[in-house]
């Protein structure tokens, strides 16, 4: 029953919130930067790590009490300290067969820990540690797809990657056929291409994992949203109307204007190959930047594809300003890993080819 | 209600550490779950580089290709080892200079697929005396991190591939 007064007392708040937040972000928010034209200045760069995910798993309130959300970061940063301890000086090998890692980990362990750099805490706006990006519909969770959104990608199962697939989480090795046949039927973010998990945008997610960091560039003509993984620059040209529909790009067009402080980017003109979360290159972005303090950016997103989800839907989650330094993400540069994996399926298909002759 | 709750959250944190993590790399394409390697060398080449830092080792063996740039008068086989993106590490202040050639490491991972190169995933990159490469001091007593299969195969030690 608690459960069950927590969530509802949640998602009743955090309706609130957001009818409030809408009508304040009309207004003239005060001591925040401002560019010599008098708009918000929202240039810097921002680390987008978060523990907050896109939809709000099953059975958690929309938010958290002070001391769920402690707990659950406390959860976050043991698991941390825990993959920072020594490993035996005399171990021997792994097991053979794999030592049962799973997800992206493929079963053969990854790689360190130190690596990394996900995020640490949950989300807070307005006050409130936030259970999912997703805050309409209120469930948290992304709506249902159409039905013919669910034929499409039936009929597509073996069609070429997403800009946000999550292959790893269901590859143990070789996920299936035609899915190692040639480099382009490799994910986008393996190849080097755009961003995986979203992360290029639009929407602009967390991938949970490291390098979420974005630097924001300001004009009164453009602003630009640099990724630093995978090294996608996207440039919103303000007050401008959409390319032709002849014109088809990776980040899909994107126009700008101010509505009052808030920054309002439009994107259209998808190409089909980036099918973000299973949808088609009639999808349509809205995005709103504003400022809710020198430190903060509110990003908040709302997605409509009448082809794909019965509804539109929105997220948002805060962007804080960072000191640290964005790096430039050379993909390419020694890319050994795609060059080992097709190697790897090809030799393969030679031992499958042999074994079969010899019956 | 209230343990249950806090079974729940305690059931999520669980959840989260093995969930599948978005991955634009195919670990369990790249490598070979049927050749585990145990390298015990001395870094002679870093690639600092993305997608994935390399980690160049030289293993002193009998009838290796090389001549050892370390351990003079050896032969020796050199082996490649993927990590993760360097950028986080120079976040944290560690370069490319923070792991002299000559260190000596100790390496378990997997062999790569095609067996005709010496490259594998750093599973687990760690000085002799089991401290995890770039991290402090070891303190003392602490446990393993699960690197022994006895341990609890592969749960829980924070690993991703991507």
């Amino acid at each position: 029953m608690q459960k069950r007064v927590f969530a509802l007392v949640g998602a009743a708040g955090l309706a609130a919130v957001i009818a409030a937040s809408s009508a304040s972000a009309a207004g003239q928010a005060k001591n925040i930067p401002r560019t010599p034209d008098g708009k918000p200045d929202l240039t810097g760069v921002y680390d987008l790590a978060t523990l907050t995910p896109v939809e709000r798993p099953n059975g958690m309130p929309a938010v958290l009490t002070d001391e769920e959300a402690a707990k659950l970061e406390k959860q976050a940063a043991q698991r941390r300290e825990f993959g920072a301890l020594p490993a035996k000086a005399d171990r021997e090998a792994p097991p053979k067969g794999g030592d049962g890692s799973p997800g992206p980990a493929g079963n053969v362990g990854g790689y360190n820990s130190f690596w990394i750099d996900a995020g640490s805490s949950y989300v807070m706006i307005d006050g409130q540690k936030r259970t999912s990006l997703v805050i309409d519909p209120p469930d948290g969770r992304v709506p249902a797809m159409t039905q013919a959104a669910r034929d499409r990608m039936l009929a597509n199962r073996n069609a070429r990657p997403t800009s946000d697939a999550a292959e790893s989480g269901r590859d143990p090795g070789f996920e299936g056929p035609t899915a190692y046949d040639d480099p382009e039927r490799r994910p986008l973010g393996e190849r080097c291409l755009i961003g995986f998990g979203s992360t290029s945008g639009p929407p602009v997610l967390p991938n949970y994992f490291y390098n979420n960091l974005h630097q924001i560039v300001q004009t009164p003509d453009t602003v630009m949203i640099l990724t630093e993984m995978v090294h996608d620059a996207r440039i919103v040209r303000m007050n401008a109307q959409h390319l032709p529909g002849a014109i088809r790009k990776w980040m899909g067009d994107s126009v700008g204007r101010w509505e009052g402080d808030t920054l309002v980017v439009d994107t259209t003109n998808f190409t089909d190959k980036t099918r973000f979360r299973g949808s088609t290159a009639d999808l349509h972005i809205v995005e709103r930047f504003s400022r809710i303090d020198a430190k903060t950016l509110r990003y908040r997103f709302t997605i409509e594809d009448p082809n794909t989800w019965t509804k539109p839907w929105t997220g948002e989650y805060t962007w804080p300003a960072t000191d640290d330094h964005i790096y430039e993400y050379a993909c390419h540069e020694a890319n050994y890993a795609l060059q080992n994996i097709l190697k790897g399926a090809r030799l393969k298909e030679a031992e499958e080819a042999r074994q079969k002759s010899k019956q | 209600m209230r343990s249950k709750l806090t079974m729940m959250f305690a059931g999520l944190g669980l959840l989260l550490a093995g969930a599948p993590l978005v991955a634009h790399h195919a670990f369990g394409g790249e490598f070979d779950p049927s050749r585990p390697v145990l390298l015990k060398g001395k870094v002679v080449k870093l690639e600092w580089v993305n997608p994935h830092a390399w980690i160049h080792v030289e293993v002193p063996k009998a009838d290796g290709p090389d001549t050892c740039q370390f351990t003079p008068g050896a032969k020796c086989e050199t082996w490649m080892v993927e990590g993760g993106t360097p950028n986080t590490l120079l976040r944290r202040g560690i370069t490319r200079d923070s792991l002299t050639a000559g260190t000596e490491l100790v390496i378990d991972g997997y062999q790569a697929r095609d067996h005709t190169v010496n490259r594998a995933n750093g599973r687990n990159v760690t000085y002799p005396d089991g401290r995890k490469l770039f991290l402090g001091s070891s303190g003392t007593g602490a446990p393993t991190d699960g690197a022994d299969p006895a341990e609890g195969r592969g749960r829980g030690r924070g690993r991703g591939g991507n």
